[in-house]
C-alpha cells in the first residue's frame, strides 16, 4: 500500500530535528529523534497527525510512534493508524460510534501501522482518549471540547473486530504512550491559542500580528499597544529589508500557482488583482494583504466546521499550491467542508507567496472570529497607511466577500460540478428527495453517501464472511439483475431501493452463468434488514432499467462442506500410478503438455471436447429459448 | 478526476483483452502449475482463480490468466482451442477462451453509466408483468440449474467409461506384454514358421 505520496516541493518547508534519541540500523546509520519542527510545527513521539493522501477525500489520522533519519536525508516517521468508523463500517456491526469517534489499530497485519516520509503530514490532530480504561488520565471538559476526535475502542486489523479493551502494546508500543498523556494534552495549536489569547485583547493585534510575525517576531512587541498609525507600518516596511529577496524570489512562483487553479472567477480575479498589486507595490502591502482576507474570509465560517478542519484544510491546500496540483484535484467530504474550502481559498490564495507564514496566518485566524467589523476597516486603515491602491482594491474584495456568503455557496456546487463524474453523483445524492419527487419516483442510482471508499484496508476473505453471513441469516442473493453491473453498483441500487447498507459481491460469469440474469451475494447490516429487503422483493417489484424485476432469495454460500472437490476426468492407471507417484510429485509443475494426435490419450481428449461442444450448444439453445421467453412477455399485447 | 475513472475503466479494458480464461480445470491446479503450462506461449503476468459459488463440488475449476500482451493472449487460446491442452491430468483437456469484463468481480464501474430503478405500483399492469418476469426468472435459474446437473452428470459418466475402456486396454497391452517377455510369443512363432523379429 503505498502512502501518502512524498510532497516534491518539501524543501520550500521548513524542518529540523529535535532531540535526539538512539541509533540503530545495521550500520548504524539510522537516526532516531523524539521530535522534529516541520512545517513549523513542531511533532513530538506519539502526537496524532492528519497524513493526506491524494485522491482521498479525507486525510487519514495516525499517530507518530518513531521518527527518524535514513541516510540521504530521508526523514521518516511510524504512523500507527486510526480508523474512520466509515473505513471499517462493514465490521461495525452493532456499534454506534459517535460523530468524531474514531478507532485505534491494534492486532497484527495490514493497516496496523506504516512507515511513511515526513512530508506526508498534513498537520496536526488533536485526539483524546476518552476510555474509561484505568490506564487512561481521564480527560478533562476543556480537553473533550478542544478534541478534534475521541476514541476509546480499538480496531484489530486481524480479525477485523471491535473491541473496548486497548492491549497493552500495539505495535511495539506501550499503552500509555498511546492513551492520554499525563498533565493534559500538549496539543501545539491550542497552546499557541491560549498565548495569544492572553497577550492581545483587541483584534487590532491579531490581525496585524500576522505581518509582523512574518518578519521578525520582535516586530509585534510594537504592535502590541494596538494602535495603528504609520509607525508600525514603517516598521513593517524597514524591516522587510531582509525578507525581501525571499518574496521577490516566490513571488512569480505564487502568481502561476494562483493562475493555473483558475477554478472559480470570483478567486482568479482576486489572485490576479493580488498580483498586479503586489509587485510594482511596496512589499509591506504584501503581509498586510495576507492577513486582511483571512480574517475576513474566515469570520464566515460556520461555527460546526472546527477549527481543525479549518487548520488542515488551510494546510493541505497550501501544500497542494506548492505541488502545483489543481484545484479541482481536491476531494471533498460533504457540503460543510467544502463551503469552508471554497471559503478558505480566499484565505489561502493570498498567502500562497507566504507559505511559511502559514501558521501565524492560522493562529490570528482563529481569533479573528470574533468581529470581523473591525477586521476589515482594521486592514483597511492600515493599508491606508501603506498603499492606497491597494486599499482600495482590498475594501472591494473583502466587500465582495463579505456579501459573497451565498456566492460561495453557489461557487461551492459549480465546483462540485466541475469536478468528476462521481463527485457529481455524490453531489445528487445528498439531495434524494429532489431526486425521487423530480425523476417521478424513479430512483436514480447514485453512489449512495458514506459509501465504503476504503481501498486499502481489505479484512477477511469474502467466503469467509460469506460463512458467517449465511450462519447470520444476513446473506442474500440477489438474482435477475444486468450483468454487467458491478458490485458498487449492486449495492447503491441496495441502498435507494430499501435505504439500506451493504455489501454486496457479484457472482463472476462462468462458461454457464446466464448472459440475462446477473448473480450477486450481499451481505445486509442485519438478519431483519436481510428479511425485510428478500421480502419486499417478492412482494413488491424493483424494476431495473432493462425493465426486470430484482428477485431475492436467502443465499446458500459456497458448498464447503469440507469435502474436498471432486474432478472427473483425469485418469490415471492404478499400477502406473503407484509407480510413478513419487516421480511425479517431484515434477509437479511440469505435467502439462499438447496431446499427440497418435495416442489413446488423443482419443479420449476428443470425446471430451465432443461432450463439451455438445453441452455448449445446449447452454446456448437454453439460453436463446429464456431470451425469447423473457421478450416475449414483455411483448405481451394483454398488458400494454 | 473524471478521465481518472474513464482511465481506470480503460486500463480494465486492456486488462480483459490481455487474460484468458481457462475452465475444465482440474481442482488441483495451483497458480504455478498454470503458469509453468502456459510460458510456453508467453509471459504470465497473473493468475486469478474463480471460486465456485454453486452447490457443486465437482464443477471444474476456472481461472483467468493474465498475460503480458494480446497477443500472447492469443497465442494461447488458438493453441489450446486446435490442440487438447493437458494440465495436470488426462486425458480431459482444459478449455481456454477470451476472457470477458463480467468475469472480473472486482470490475470498475464503467464510467457514465447511469441506473434506474423504482419500485412499480401494484395497481400499474406492468406489475402483473413483473410479477410473471419474477417467476420466469426463477425458473430460468432453475432450468439452468438442472442443465448444469446434467452436464456434470454427463462429464461424470464419460469418465467412467473412458476410466474402464482405459483399463482393458491396459489389460490387453499387458497380457500382450507378457506374451512378449515369457517367450510364448516365439515358441508360438517358430511353431508357425512365422517371422517376428524385433523391429
Amino acid at each position: 500500500m503505498s502512502h501518502p505520496k512524498e510532497a516534491p516541493a518539501s524543501e520550500n518547508l521548513e524542518f529540523s530535528w529535535g532531540k535526539k534519541r538512539g541509533i540503530g540500523g545495521k550500520k548504524k546509520e539510522v537516526q532516531f529523534y523524539e521530535s522534529f519542527i516541520f512545517d513549523r510545527d513542531e511533532y513530538c513521539l506519539f502526537d496524532c497527525v492528519y497524513l493526506y493522501k491524494d485522491g482521498e477525500p479525507e486525510p487519514y489520522i495516525g499517530k507518530i510512534i518513531k521518527i527518524w533519519e535514513q541516510p540521504q536525508n530521508k526523514n521518516k516517521i511510524k504512523v500507527l493508524w486510526f480508523f474512520r468508523p466509515k473505513e471499517v463500517k462493514n465490521w461495525l456491526q452493532d456499534f454506534e460510534p459517535e460523530e468524531n469517534e474514531i478507532f485505534l489499530a491494534s492486532g497484527e497485519g495490514v493497516g496496523l501501522a506504516n512507515i511513511n516520509p515526513v512530508e506526508a503530514i498534513a498537520g496536526k490532530c488533536n485526539v483524546v482518549c476518552t476510555s474509561k480504561d484505568s490506564r487512561n488520565p481521564q480527560p478533562s471538559e476543556e480537553e473533550l471540547s478542544r478534541a478534534d476526535y475521541v476514541f476509546c475502542r480499538t480496531f484489530n486489523v486481524a480479525t477485523c473486530t471491535i473491541s473496548d479493551k486497548i492491549d497493552d502494546k500495539i505495535a511495539g508500543v506501550e499503552v500509555k504512550d498511546l492513551l492520554n498523556r499525563k498533565g493534559g494534552q500538549s496539543a501545539n495549536g491550542t497552546d499557541k491559542l491560549e498565548v495569544l489569547q492572553k497577550k492581545g485583547k483587541s483584534n487590532v493585534v491579531a490581525n496585524n500580528e500576522a505581518a509582523p510575525l512574518v518578519m521578525k517576531p520582535t516586530a509585534s512587541g510594537s504592535l502590541e499597544d494596538g494602535t495603528i498609525d504609520e509607525k508600525p507600518c514603517n516598521s513593517v516596511i524597514k524591516e522587510n529589508g531582509d525578507v525581501k529577496p525571499s518574496f521577490v524570489k516566490q513571488e512569480p512562483l505564487a502568481g502561476g500557482d494562483l493562475v493555473s487553479n483558475t477554478n472559480l472567477n470570483l478567486k482568479e480575479t482576486d489572485a490576479t488583482a493580488f498580483v498586479q498589486d503586489a509587485s510594482p507595490v511596496d512589499e509591506s502591502t504584501l503581509p498586510m494583504l495576507v492577513a486582511s482576507p483571512v480574517a475576513v474570509s474566515d469570520v464566515k465560517e460556520p461555527k460546526t466546521s472546527g477549527r481543525s478542519v479549518q487548520k488542515v484544510q488551510n494546510k493541505k491546500k497550501s501544500k497542494g499550491l506548492k505541488e502545483n496540483t489543481s484545484l479541482d484535484d481536491r476531494p471533498f467530504k460533504k457540503p460543510e467542508v467544502n463551503s469552508s474550502t471554497v471559503k478558505l481559498q480566499f484565505s489561502i490564495s493570498p498567502s500562497s507567496p507566504v507559505n511559511k507564514e502559514k501558521d501565524e496566518n492560522t493562529t490570528p485566524k482563529k481569533r479573528g472570529r470574533d468581529s470581523d467589523e473591525i477586521n476589515v476597516k482594521d486592514s483597511g486603515m492600515a493599508d491606508c497607511a501603506s498603499d492606497e491602491k491597494s486599499k482600495s482594491k482590498l475594501v472591494k474584495d473583502s466587500l465582495e466577500k463579505t456579501k459573497g456568503s451565498f456566492k460561495v455557496t453557489e461557487s461551492n456546487e459549480k465546483l462540485v460540478k466541475l469536478s468528476n463524474g462521481k463527485r457529481l453523483r455524490k453531489a445528487a445524492a445528498h439531495s434524494p428527495e429532489k431526486n425521487n419527487v423530480t425523476d417521478d419516483k424513479i430512483l436514480e442510482v447514485t453512489r449512495r453517501p458514506d459509501a465504503d471508499r476504503s481501498k486499502w484496508f481489505k479484512g477477511l476473505p469474502w467466503e469467509g464472511r460469506m460463512e458467517s453471513a449465511y450462519n447470520q441469516g444476513t446473506l442474500v442473493l440477489l438474482e435477475n439483475f444486468d450483468p454487467a453491473y458491478t458490485s458498487s453498483e449492486i449495492e447503491d441500487i441496495i441502498w435507494h431501493g430499501f435505504r439500506e447498507n451493504c455489501t454486496a459481491r457479484v457472482v463472476p460469469r462462468t462458461t454457464f452463468s446466464s448472459p440475462h440474469s446477473g448473480q450477486a451475494f450481499t451481505i445486509f447490516k442485519s438478519r431483519d434488514a436481510a428479511e425485510m429487503a428478500i421480502r419486499k422483493l417478492d412482494e413488491g417489484c424493483l424494476l431495473l432499467p432493462n425493465g426486470r424485476p430484482l428477485i431475492a432469495s436467502r443465499g446458500i454460500p459456497p458448498s464447503s462442506s469440507g469435502k474436498p472437490p471432486v474432478f472427473p476426468g483425469h485418469i490415471v492407471i492404478d499400477q502406473i500410478k503407484r509407480q510413478l507417484q513419487r516421480e511425479e510429485m517431484r515434477q509437479a509443475v511440469s505435467t502439462s503438455h499438447c496431446s499427440q494426435p497418435n495416442t489413446i490419450e488423443y482419443e479420449m481428449a476428443m470425446e471430451w471436447c465432443l461432450l463439451q461442444k455438445r453441452t455448449d450448444s445446449c447452454w446456448k439453445d437454453l439460453y436463446k429459448g429464456h431470451g425469447d421467453e423473457i421478450r416475449k412477455l414483455k411483448a405481451n399485447p394483454k398488458f400494454k | 478526476m473524471g478521465t481518472s475513472a474513464e482511465k481506470e475503466y480503460a486500463d480494465f479494458e486492456d486488462k480483459v483483452k490481455r487474460t484468458v480464461y481457462f475452465d475444465n480445470l482440474s481442482p488441483k491446479v495451483k497458480e504455478s502449475v498454470l503458469k509453468t503450462a502456459l510460458s510456453q506461449f508467453g509471459t504470465v503476468v497473473g493468475v486469478q482463480f474463480i471460486p465456485n459459488y454453486s452447490q457443486f463440488n465437482n464443477m471444474p475449476l476456472c481461472a483467468l490468466v493474465e498475460m503480458e500482451s494480446v497477443k500472447d493472449a492469443k497465442n494461447v487460446t488458438t493453441e489450446i482451442v486446435n490442440y487438447p491442452f493437458m494440465i495436470s491430468g488426462m486425458p480431459r483437456p482444459v478449455r481456454a477462451r477470451p476472457a470477458e469484463a463480467q468475469m472480473f468481480t472486482d470490475r470498475p464501474v464503467k464510467p457514465g453509466r447511469k441506473i434506474q430503478c423504482r419500485w412499480v405500483d401494484p395497481k400499474e399492469p406492468y406489475f402483473q408483468v413483473a410479477t410473471e418476469l419474477k417467476s420466469l426468472a426463477r425458473n430460468h435459474a432453475k432450468e439452468a440449474l438442472c442443465l448444469l446437473q446434467l452436464q456434470l452428470e454427463e462429464e461424470e459418466k464419460l469418465a467412467k467409461e473412458q476410466a474402464e475402456s482405459l483399463k482393458e486396454k491396459y489389460n490387453k497391452f499387458k497380457i500382450i506384454d507378457n506374451l512378449l517377455i515369457d517367450g510364448t510369443m516365439r515358441r508360438l512363432a517358430s511353431c508357425y514358421n512365422m517371422n517376428v523379429a524385433d523391429e
